[in-house]
């Protein structure tokens, strides 16, 4: 064991011996998908939430107590997030911030309710509210406010005649792609295809050249990234002269590095992303990350759930107690225009988050994008 | 008629993909009746050897055909090493024992290789740089063949037609088939079956090294996971074709690419994956031994 190793161990140490004395410690928990295909967006979801815990517990901690942040990896499976919501409960957590997809948020959701948890997702499927859970509620907006976004900029904007909407099996993705066919048709656009295609599977070509022959101006896809940019290099290696629009999942570095050259045009539906966030507290949080994780959290998400963490900070400070269901009341009665680094954070009653901006990107395929319209 | 002739195409390289890894299924079927479940991991292994060794000499740009026949022949090379030291690790320990011993051992071999992959790799993606072969297509009339297909089609025909002249026409070739027929009999003849094992891992290997390769050169995106996909398809390829028949192997895969190209293409992309199995079942039903089995009468 050389010198470096030797100090990082006894500096472990006493960090541990310190947190025994300070046995009084209130538990919020991280679900996070911190292996597998969206590893980076858990992981960093984990940073986030650890980086405001420590800065709290450098001003004395929530309410006089220190935050203890526990993980629990659910690699963005069902199954796995059920197990995490039980680990997590058993720990003690009075909060838990994540999943990353809407799935394994929402196989979690009842266990938390049931044991009067609060759970806060950037997932983005509309069925998350669906239950009503006071226990719930949304960091980010539903697909439903992104989808009506898309269609409006492909049929009134752009004005595309044959649309094709694809997305992935995922309740998140399909959800997405549902919404947004539903909300081309109101507004009189004509979808030509709705298809999905099984996420991983890497040969898009079969389906692609079934797409061609119906001469689309414009696909949407409305799933991740993994497979969106394998999607989009598919497209045009087969020479499909269509326009690409992602929904917001595709916002990833790897979409470009996926398609290659072919991300050149690409057009993108999301939130503003990180680094153009105009509001004081997202400059102040954003250089913390990079200065602290020496990178720039991939993508909004995880900027999301830190507003949620701090929403249910605001909480317990406002309302002076750990008091779960008084916490949620405050944030969906109380809280009005709460500053989030992802804008004005407000809580409907529901548990849906209300106000959504959404912006319009086009990708560079140097990994750059520039934002079109807003 | 473009359509069909573009899904033809899509079909013809995917199933030289599954080809080239079913053929490392039935080889290893064929001598040691042992169905090799690290096969597909071994796969998705070499894909990954394959991008460290690129990335490590090449960093991006400098692409030319020495090059690529280094960055090949060195993935086949380390491939086939992992390939044989499986073979002498969890297969040749277990050779008298019964068959269901060998067969829970290559599935925990293929768990083995999988986490490997997670180990040294990590868990997230990681993704071929998008310029290792140029990114020329040539349309036909509608019909789009990229650099990199022609690529997959031509070097997959001419490592198969290989295999085939090897197999048939040489000596060794030829104490290979009879190590199959039977190998107690080989070893009387003289033949080393120790020896040919350890060929038929090599060869298996290298062929799936190259497939491997070709999957993340033409889908980029590398998952630790990725080898359960194409071993499955190709498992099924190689069951389709008789396993144990090397141009069983070759035409179970052709085979399974183009029909999963045409029910996605004509009939539906959601149930593709269903009809490959209703195709394996009636395979199955109509001729047990696959296309190209031989039928023989089991020992009792």
């Amino acid at each position: 064991m050389n010198l470096k190793k030797l100090t990082g161990a006894l500096a472990l140490s006493a960090v541990v011996a310190s947190s025994l004395v300070a046995a009084d410690t209130v538990k919020i928990g991280v679900q996070a998908p911190i292996t597998g295909k969206y590893a980076n967006e858990g992981q960093s979801i984990e940073n986030f939430v650890k980086l405001i815990a420590d800065e709290k517990n450098a001003a004395g901690g929530l309410l006089g107590k220190q935050i203890e942040v526990i993980t629990c990896d659910d690699e963005a499976k069902a199954q796995k997030a059920a197990v995490c919501a039980k680990k997590l409960v058993n720990a003690g957590v009075i909060a838990v911030i994540g999943s990353y997809t809407s799935g394994a948020t929402e196989a979690a959701q009842t266990t938390y309710y049931r044991n009067k948890v609060l759970q806060t997702s950037d997932g983005t499927s509309d069925s998350l509210i669906k239950r009503k859970y006071w226990t719930f509620f949304r960091n980010s907006f539903p697909n439903s406010s992104q989808s009506d976004f898309t269609a409006e900029y492909m049929v009134n904007d752009k004005k595309y005649k044959n649309i094709v909407v694809l997305s992935d099996y995922s309740s998140y993705s399909a959800g997405l792609g549902d919404a947004t066919e539903a909300s081309v048709k109101a507004l009189g656009g004509n979808v030509v295809f709705r298809g999905k295609i099984k996420s991983g599977t890497q040969n898009f070509t079969a389906m692609l050249t079934k797409v061609k022959a119906m001469k689309p101006d414009v696909i949407y896809y409305s799933g991740y990234y993994t497979d969106g940019g394998l999607l989009r290099a598919q497209q045009q290696q087969l020479q499909i002269n269509a326009d690409f629009v992602g929904g917001d999942s595709n916002d990833n570095p790897d979409f470009y590095k996926l398609a290659g050259k072919a991300a050149e045009g690409t057009v993108l539906i999301n939130f503003p992303t990180p680094e153009i966030l105009p509001y004081e507290v997202a400059k102040k949080y954003l250089a913390a990350y990079k200065e602290t994780f020496k990178m720039n959290p991939p993508s909004i998400w995880p900027v999301t759930n830190a507003d949620g963490l701090r929403a249910v900070i605001e909480g317990i400070e406002k309302t002076n107690s750990f008091d779960t269901k008084k916490i949620s009341d405050y944030i969906r009665n109380d809280m009005k225009d709460f500053p989030g680094i992802t804008g004005p954070f407000n809580i409907r009653a529901d548990g849906e988050r209300v106000g959504a901006k959404f912006v319009v990107y086009k990708m560079k395929n140097d990994g750059t994008k520039n934002v079109v319209s807003e | 008629m473009d359509i069909f002739l573009q899904q033809l195409i899509n079909g013809l390289t995917i199933g030289s993909l599954y080809a080239l890894v079913a053929l490392g299924y039935t080889m290893v079927y064929g001598v040691m009746k042992l169905i090799n479940f690290a096969h597909g991991d071994l796969v998705a292994f070499s894909a990954y050897v394959g991008l460290t060794i690129f990335t490590q000499f090449y960093g991006s740009n400098a692409l030319n055909l020495v090059n690529i026949v280094i960055v090949f022949s060195l993935t086949a090379i380390v491939v086939a090493f992992v390939g044989v030291l499986l073979e002498r690790l969890a297969y040749r320990p277990l050779r008298t024992a019964p068959r269901l011993s060998a067969v829970v051992s290559a599935l925990g071999a293929s768990l083995v290789i999988q986490n490997g992959i997670m180990l040294i790799w990590g868990p997230n993606m990681e993704i071929f740089p998008a310029d290792v072969f140029p990114a020329t297509s040539w349309n036909f009339g509608g019909v789009i063949i990229s650099f990199t297909q022609l690529v997959i089609l031509v070097l997959s025909a001419v490592l198969m037609i290989a295999l085939y002249i090897f197999i048939n026409k040489t000596k060794m070739g030829t104490a290979i088939r009879a190590t199959a027929i039977d190998q107690d009999a080989a070893k009387l003849m003289g033949i080393n079956v120790n020896r040919i094992i350890v060929i038929i891992f090599v060869v298996g290997s290298m062929l799936g090294a190259i497939g491997g390769l070709f999957i993340g050169i033409y889908y980029r995106g590398l998952t630790f996971d990725m080898g359960w996909l194409y071993g499955l398809n190709a498992f099924i390829a190689a069951i389709i074709g008789g396993i144990g028949s090397i141009p069983g192997a070759m035409l179970g895969g052709l085979l399974l690419g183009l029909f999963n190209a045409m029910i996605a293409g004509y009939i539906s992309t959601e149930w593709a994956e269903t009809f490959t199995f209703i195709l394996l079942i009636v395979i199955l039903i109509l001729r047990p031994t696959g296309l190209l089995g031989e039928k023989t009468a089991e020992k009792v």
